[in-house]
């Protein structure tokens, strides 16, 4: 399992303001921890970044891996700042993993950089104007991500296919969806395509408390239909994996000890599998 | 049972010729298992593959066209039980039922009225698409030339055969046969005859029995003769029976993969009230009516119909989009404030009655951004300050107030800097993070 | 092959609290199977429309509705006698719309007499709400069911941001309550969760998960109420059973196509027309989608939409 941490994230106000102040510190700190944490790859997601992209991301590039040995995780929609990125990334750490392209036209041309700087790339399954409904949407949409990687001329060993978490108090129903789309790309090729997923999302919009229960859960449920990476808390999901034998005990159907842990994975479970309607309070009834 | 694409790429030829218009194998394998595409676009495929994709890939309820041209419509081809799961797909057709006993005069009125029925919806066009002729006259010559002149004065509208004598009704196929009219129908006494004039005219035929049981074997036994294009009608008319009775059918063929019944339904809704009838014909929509037969045609009663059919058939995956423009909410004048927002239709509709709740007359400028919320949009790289300002730029919204003030989003705050940089002369507010802020928001503002 | 009919045997069963009293008091809810699907389960009773008034002059409704009431309108008990005597209504919703701050500011001791003076004149079960003002609802409400105290009415609506002192009254004084939340399925289960929380029965709760008009988003309602009903019947979800309300006539009758004449749209035809089909069709599809009790205002869209009912049941 390939753990990419998430915190380096402009939806984050520390961060935010670091890279609008160009501070490296807060950065570094947060890269470190994540590293520490037991990271294997480090996400800088810079939003759509308008304006001056590309000398942003090369400069957080350089800020980061001067104090981190690992490879990056470029996330932005923008080419430039990605070409940008991928010119000052330093490939000693391992390859670079582009966040990302998809079905969307607009986003075709980020293939050519994949190609052109020797990258990972991850293609998200999703078109212009509306969601995937279910695993075999995804699944059709990973197919034309596949035949644009092999005429762009990356290999789809290098190609990451992201189904998309989306969240679980809105859109209950694609939790199950999502997991079995990891089931379905990794039939698509032999050997089997890669996956990925931004998995904090699952739990986008849900009270705090329950946020780690839900990613470390979900995190379980992927691992276990075949994921290869996550962005996703690093912390977290070296909690996951200890709890790992807990959550496939309660999933086989065997009782466990701590009768709180039993309810608590029992009810998550049953969320993410759509057995009963989420609801805030779902731990609490 | 139906084949995964994985299951699927493994029977095709495997080299990625591109002749299906798909770029590989797997690209086609994958639309074949959603039923998007026919197995009939591969050239390749070998006998023994199609053999056992045809049977795998043929729908739970069949679909195919009525009538030719642009104003054909497909019917059939449902997957789901509930709007919420996936698209309904193919829209109820609306069908005007007119008798032969009218005189020309009358007949070539309400053929008029059908024409003109077509109006502009959010973008769609709308229309009653079809006529039903009913052989109400019990004379052949009669009906003749009732569907002859119809069918000239409606050269492009789907036609419905309504008559049960083979006799009459044979001599009406000769007329529109072209056209794919829907024959109908096929009852437990004329079955054989009317089977034989739709297989030797090749148009789809309507089956009518009393009850689901009947109506089985009364498909099984045309689809023996050889006719497979079947619309089926189980005898419901009023409200109970059209949900029950639907609802058992699309049951049957979904979850119990019931061939027999595995067809699109024709309903005959049939009122003299015509606000019963739309009422009516509301409930076969959104209950799996894919024709729908109503008695009248007034404009009113078609703009509600029509709204029904296409909120109904919306795609839930695909958010609803509203029109990119400023909107002028209560009696907004040249010192009313300018809120902007995405056209995620839910957006819209809770940010403009947020507005209208807080009696501040506002402008609201709703902006193109496929349909996304703003968090998603801005994401997405949809609602970002340079696309913000060139919309508010080319709407000339400039002209409309004197305080060139835009408020955003408090959800994008972070963009307020970057849209002042780039929208010279413009002053940036942050607005609330959610709808409901907005009324006291306004009225701070306003007091 | 044989036909069986596919029947679907649910877990779960719809509440059903009765509001009003005497022999005038109606039931809904009850039932174990989806909207109308008698074959599937019992149907105990049927959806109940309630007559909308307001307890000021509708100036703000279109003229095709507030024609019908222009005798009546300008005072709350004549309206509400009207209704009954004359419409037979089943139940009135009483909107306290001039409590708004914009619209009279009303003190809740006011609206309080309108309650009193409404109940003393009418026997059909009356069902009570604010004017969707947050703060002021909070206040109105409390006032509102401390005068309807022993009268059995509907309550509403408490949403997220105002239902404790909401909550605290109807409980106080025995009513029933209308948990109202906007088009999300999950927030409609976590305030029924909190509602309860607090000590008040299901039993004697609704659900609002917000209307929408024809044309206007009607399909967000019409997929959220299934969900409601399918989370209630197939999961058996208990805080999910309360019966559904769909105020349909406060969103219908502000909509473009209920207020446009001919003569500025003339491809959508009469006026007069339209409006009423526009709110029976929009009421029509609420009740297919799930609810048990709706709110209407056009007479001619009420007797059509009962029509449809008894066609239904």
């Amino acid at each position: 399992m390939i753990i990419i941490g998430e915190k380096i994230s402009i939806i984050a106000k520390k961060v935010r303001e670091a890279m609008m102040k160009r501070d490296p510190l807060p950065l570094q700190e947060l890269a470190e921890r994540q590293w520490k944490e037991g990271a294997n790859m480090i996400d800088v997601n810079i939003g759509p970044a308008e304006d001056g992209g590309d000398e942003l991301m090369a400069w957080m590039v350089r800020a980061i891996q001067e104090k981190v040995p690992a490879p990056l995780c470029l996330d932005t929609t923008n080419y430039e700042a990605l070409e940008a990125g991928l010119k000052a990334h330093n490939n000693q750490w391992g390859r670079p993993l582009i966040n990302s392209t998809s079905n969307d036209p607009e986003r075709f041309s980020i293939l050519e950089l994949a190609a052109k700087y020797n990258s990972q790339i991850i293609g998200l399954t999703v078109g212009k104007g509306g969601l995937p409904a279910d695993a075999e949407e995804r699944a059709a949409i990973a197919a034309d991500i596949m035949a644009r990687a092999a005429e762009y001329g990356v290999p789809l060993e290098d190609l990451y296919l992201d189904p998309l978490v989306l969240q679980i108090a809105t859109s209950q129903d694609h939790a199950l969806k999502v997991i079995d789309a990891i089931k379905m790309f990794q039939e698509m090729n032999d050997p089997p395509m890669k996956t990925v997923v931004g998995l904090s999302n699952i739990s986008n919009g849900c009270p705090k408390n329950i946020r780690p229960i839900l990613n470390k859960y979900y995190f379980i449920m992927l691992m276990n239909a075949g994921l290869t990476a996550a962005i996703a808390d690093a912390q977290e999901m070296t909690e996951a994996i200890q709890e790992k034998k807990l959550v496939d005990d309660v999933l086989a159907g065997k009782k466990i000890d701590d009768a709180n842990k039993m309810a608590e994975i029992t009810k998550t479970l049953d969320v993410i599998m759509n057995k009963t309607l989420y609801a805030h309070s779902y731990l609490e009834m | 049972m139906a084949l995964s694409g994985v299951e699927i790429f493994k029977l095709l030829p495997k080299t990625n010729c591109k002749k299906c218009g798909f770029p590989t194998c797997l690209a086609f394998a994958m639309a074949l298992a959603q039923g998007k595409v026919e197995l009939a676009k591969c050239p390749d495929v070998s006998e023994e593959s199609k053999k056992l994709l045809g049977a795998a890939s043929a729908p739970p309820i069949r679909m195919f066209p009525l009538g030719t041209g642009d104003k054909a419509a497909k019917v059939g081809g449902e997957n789901v039980l509930f709007r919420h799961d996936k698209k309904f797909i193919n829209p109820s057709v609306f069908a005007i039922n007119i008798k032969d006993t009218l005189s020309n005069d009358e007949l070539t009125k309400k053929v008029e009225e059908v024409i003109t029925s077509e109006i502009d919806r959010v973008g769609q066009k709308l229309r009653v698409d079809a006529i039903s002729i009913e052989f109400a006259s019990g004379n052949a010559q009669q009906y003749e030339s009732a569907v002859k002149l119809i069918s000239e004065k409606a050269p492009n509208t789907i036609i419905i055969l309504n008559c049960k004598d083979a006799s009459a009704a044979d001599a009406a196929v000769k007329i529109v046969a072209a056209r794919k009219p829907l024959l109908y129908c096929a009852t437990e006494e004329n079955a054989e005859a009317m089977a034989n004039i739709a297989k030797t005219h090749k148009v789809p035929l309507g089956v009518y029995a009393d009850g689901l049981a009947a109506l089985s074997s009364l498909t099984e036994k045309i689809k023996g003769i050889g006719v497979e294009d079947l619309v089926i009608d189980s005898g419901a008319k009023n409200a109970k029976g059209i949900l029950e009775l639907n609802t058992q059918v699309r049951r049957s063929a979904l979850k119990k993969s019931f061939k027999p019944l595995g067809y699109p339904i024709i309903n005959f809704v049939l009122r003299e009230d015509p606000v019963l009838e739309a009422c009516i014909a509301s409930v076969a929509v959104a209950k799996y009516g894919s024709i729908v037969v109503l008695n009248s045609i007034e404009k009113w009663k078609n703009l509600a119909l029509f709204t029904i059919r296409q909120n109904i058939y919306t795609d839930p995956q695909v958010p609803m989009q509203v029109e990119q423009k400023v909107y002028k909410i209560g009696e907004a004048t040249e010192n009313s404030p300018l809120l902007i927002t995405t056209n995620f239709s839910l957006t819209y509709f809770i940010v403009a009655g947020e507005v209208e709740n807080s009696k501040v007359p506002t402008w609201l400028a709703i902006m193109d951004c496929e349909g996304l919320s703003v968090l998603t949009a801005w994401a997405a790289g949809k609602f970002t300050a340079g696309k913000i300002a060139q919309f508010i730029k080319e709407s000339g919204v400039e002209n409309q107030v004197k305080n060139k003030e835009l408020i955003i989003p408090g959800m994008v705050a972070i963009l307020s800097g970057s849209v002042e940089d780039k929208l010279e002369g413009w002053k940036v507010t942050v607005g609330p993070r959610e709808a409901n802020a907005i009324p006291t928001f306004l009225k701070t503002r306003s007091a | 092959m044989s036909y069986v009919i596919p029947k679907e045997t649910c877990s779960g069963k719809v509440l059903s609290p009765d509001f009003g009293k005497g022999s005038k008091a109606v039931k809904i809810g009850g039932e174990n199977a989806l909207p109308f699907h008698s074959f599937d389960g019992a149907i105990p009773n049927k959806p109940v429309i309630a007559y909308e008034i307001q307890d000021i002059f509708p100036d703000d409704w279109p003229d095709t509705v507030k024609n019908q009431f222009s005798s009546v309108s300008d005072n709350a008990v004549k309206w509400a006698e009207y209704c009954q005597n004359e419409l037979k209504a089943q139940a009135i919703a009483l909107r306290l719309s001039g409590t708004h701050p914009d619209r009279g500011d009303r003190s809740p001791q006011d609206a309080a007499k309108t309650v009193k003076d409404v109940l003393a004149a009418i026997e059909v079960p009356l069902i009570i709400l604010g004017s969707n003002h947050m703060e002021k609802d909070a206040a109105v409400l409390v006032a509102a069911s401390e005068a309807a105290s022993g009268y059995n009415c509907i309550i509403g609506k408490a949403q997220e941001g105002n239902y404790k002192t909401i909550v605290a009254a109807a409980l106080a004084h025995n009513h029933k309550l209308i948990a109202m939340s906007e088009l999300d399925i999950n927030l409609a289960k976590q305030l029924n969760i909190l509602i309860t929380q607090m000590g008040f029965d299901k039993e004697r709760l609704l659900t609002d998960p917000m209307c929408s008009a024809l044309g206007y988003g009607i399909e967000y309602t019409y997929s959220v109420m299934e969900r409601i009903r399918l989370a209630a019947l197939m999961q058996n979800d208990a805080t999910m059973q309360p019966p559904i309300l769909g105020d349909v006539g406060m969103y219908v009758w502000k909509v473009k196509e209920t207020v446009a004449t001919e003569a500025e749209m003339s491809e959508w035809g009469a006026v007069a027309e339209r409006g009423i089909t526009w709110e029976a069709v929009t009421a029509t599809s609420m009740l297919i989608a799930g609810a048990n009790l709706l709110i209407m205002r056009h007479p001619k869209a009420v007797e059509t939409v009962n029509k449809v009912v008894e066609e239904l049941v």
